[in-house]
């Protein structure tokens, strides 16, 4: 009976929803799109195009990874696009059927799984694509045509070294491990073991998963909180749980007795560490390793170059207090 | 006889209730840490976020639905909110940009979530799009939107005035607390002694009879999700407001979690039985499992496993009771 008004108003909404997401994007114009026109046809005479494949884009640090990686790209006169895997192996197939099929040149690729991911990096090499991996590595050492890879133990082997330096050789801790199916996750906890265990006197009174978020970081801290009065650290897998951590304590008002120790480098830890809330981090660099791939992925299209080392180590270095007028979001101060 | 079987009716509508002081009791003899009032009010705390989700869940499930959305506009909601707190919008063509108040965030939050579940009724009940495919798409859509907005990245620092929403306390128990307490108040009025609350029980008990007995089947059932759209929003703004950011992963799988509680409270998947305080001890059993877990420093591979076997265990003890009666 009332059906009539029902479907100008369904318009009306949805003119009114578009309306405020577009304006509300339309503040920070970034390029979402693709290709520069000019210049497209290069040395090799065949467009240089190059997919840029992402584990996950839900997480600030990946982003930043995958769109450095296109952009630069761009700048260099490439095409390039960005393709999310939503950290599924199946997904990241699929992208790479897509991407051989419609006849892309590159792939910088940031896998989602150590074995899992290698036979999607065979099929491209069997089509001819070159593989420049980021980040993660891959177990095989004649799929890729070159890793980049940081390096997730040495850097919490590091970290842990500092760890024991602030917290001292007597006291208990927290570890909030990231999601327990990821070898990032073992890597950075078994580096920051090799080094703390190595003292008696710091015990661990609890080791929980937080998958990497924020809130569930939060809930786990609150409910460790009810069972521990004094704690001297938090250890957590990444930057995220960090901040997650952080919130809790600070509800608590245990803030400025718990140090909190992250990984990755992101933008609110970094500040956060400047006004001494989070004690240190492990800064990787997403923006290096990424634009060294994408600029690999141009001299192999553009000039020919083939003889690039199987796997090439990016830095990783600590972000404390004393030297954090050194560091911004995901890099150094430029 | 008849008292009698009143009696155990009574009884069995407290199965729930049951499994919740059974697993408080169990909790509280292993850990001595687990029976505080810190640790009662860290709890009830943490399903605040839940409650808001699953009351609306327990609507759409008693109506005979089911909605699939309700983590993805948790999310956007609490991003709209976070981003609309954050900077202002411009507004090219009038030449001016618009900063919204904490206040106004807020309402564009709560529309947002309102709209979203209105358009999933819609959907449903003009384009016939079965309950589970239509909220599925939406799950999608507002998670990208959420992305869209965000741009892959948490919105954060967002004041004062917001943060009084997620971490304070009044009157001696946290806001969200108090949000959650208030909204389930109003519901189970609303379910238990209003019109509409007694339709959406027709309806899900037997659409076609309810439909016959001249029931506007279709302005229900949209009613029923614009509710629960509304309060996803409320549960994203809670969180937002706890973690002081914007999260665009937030919510990844909280209809699970909210379903999950739905159920273990005793409502019946296939709609027309059930109730909102049910499913408030529902979420109280998985606060419970999840604090008492942590507590206990059970390793995370196990917390699955456990988590997993408390659902269908609570379920179980609910189907063997149905068939019995």
């Amino acid at each position: 009976m009332n059906r009539m008004p029902v479907f100008p108003r369904v318009i009306a909404s949805i003119a009114v929803l578009l309306l405020v997401v577009t304006s509300g994007c339309g503040g920070n114009t970034s390029n979402t799109g693709t290709s520069p026109k000019s210049e497209n046809l290069g040395t090799g005479n065949k467009p240089r195009r190059v997919a840029v494949i992402i584990s996950t884009l839900n997480n600030p640090w990946f982003v930043v990874l995958g769109e450095t990686a296109r952009d630069r790209a761009i700048e260099l006169g490439d095409e390039a696009t960005l393709f999310d895997s939503q950290n599924d192996t199946a997904k990241e197939a699929a992208h790479f059927d897509n991407v051989i099929a419609a006849g892309y040149t590159a792939i910088i690729f940031n896998p989602t799984d150590a074995d899992g991911s290698i036979a999607n990096v065979k099929r491209a090499k069997e089509a001819g694509i070159p593989v420049f991996c980021i980040d993660r590595e891959i177990n095989s050492t004649d799929a890729a045509t070159a890793q980049l890879l940081s390096d997730n133990y040495s850097g919490c082997v590091e970290l842990g070294k500092y760890f024991v330096e602030s917290v001292g050789e007597e006291g208990s801790y927290v570890e909030l491990l990231g999601l327990v199916g990821d070898n990032n996750t073992w890597n950075r906890s078994k580096g920051f073991h090799s080094v703390v265990d190595r003292y008696p006197g710091l015990k661990m009174v609890a080791q929980q998963s937080a998958d990497f978020d924020r809130n569930k970081a939060m809930e786990v801290m609150e409910s460790i909180l009810q069972s521990q009065d004094d704690l001297d650290a938090v250890f957590c897998g990444n930057d995220a749980m960090a901040m997650g951590a952080y919130q809790a304590l600070l509800a608590a008002g245990k803030a400025d007795q718990v140090r909190v120790f992250g990984y990755d480098g992101s933008d609110d830890v970094v500040t956060s560490i400047s006004q001494g809330k989070i004690a240190a981090t492990v800064m990787q660099y997403p923006k290096v390793m990424a634009r060294t791939a994408a600029e690999y992925a141009h001299e192999y299209l553009a000039n020919g170059k083939r003889d690039f080392e199987q796997k090439i180590p990016v830095n990783v270095d600590l972000v404390t207090r004393e030297n954090i007028g050194d560091f911004t979001g995901f890099g150094r101060k430029e | 006889m008849s008292d009698k079987l009143t009696i155990w009716q009574h009884a069995s509508r407290l199965q729930p209730l049951l499994v919740l002081i059974l697993m408080i009791v169990a909790m509280s003899l292993l850990s001595d840490r687990f029976l505080t009032a810190a640790n009662g009010w860290n709890i009830m705390r943490q399903i605040s976020v839940n409650v808001c989700l699953s009351i609306g869940m327990t609507m759409v499930i008693l109506s005979g639905g089911i909605d699939l959305s309700v983590g993805s506009v948790l999310a956007l909601a609490g991003a709209i909110t976070a981003g609309l707190i954050k900077s202002a919008v411009p507004m090219p063509w009038l030449g001016v940009e618009l900063q919204f108040t904490t206040w106004g965030a807020i309402v564009c939050g709560l529309i947002v979530g309102w709209f979203l579940g209105w358009f999933n009724g819609q959907m449903i009940t003009r384009l016939k799009i079965p309950p589970f495919v239509a909220t599925l798409g939406m799950l999608s859509i507002a998670r990208g939107l959420t992305m869209l907005w965000t741009k892959g990245f948490p919105i954060t620092g967002l004041g004062e005035g917001f943060a009084i929403l997620g971490t304070r306390t009044a009157l001696g128990a946290p806001t969200p607390v108090w949000i959650a307490a208030g909204l389930v108040g109003l519901f189970v009025v609303i379910t238990k002694k209003t019109r509409l609350g007694r339709s959406i029980y027709a309806v899900g008990g037997n659409e076609q009879t309810a439909r016959l007995s001249g029931l506007n089947v279709n302005r229900i059932k949209v009613i029923v999700y614009s509710l629960a759209g509304v309060l996803s929003a409320v549960a994203g703004l809670i969180m937002t407001s706890r973690l002081d950011s914007a999260q665009p992963n937030a919510g990844m799988g909280y209809e699970l979690d909210s379903i999950a509680a739905v159920v273990i409270g005793g409502t019946s998947l296939s709609g027309g039985r059930g109730s909102v305080l049910g499913t408030v001890i529902g979420c109280l059993i998985i606060g419970v499992l999840n604090s008492g877990l942590v507590l206990l420093d059970v390793s995370p591979f196990w917390q699955q496993v456990v988590k997993g076997s408390v659902i269908l265990v609570a379920v179980a003890i609910d189907r063997m009771r149905e068939s019995g009666e």
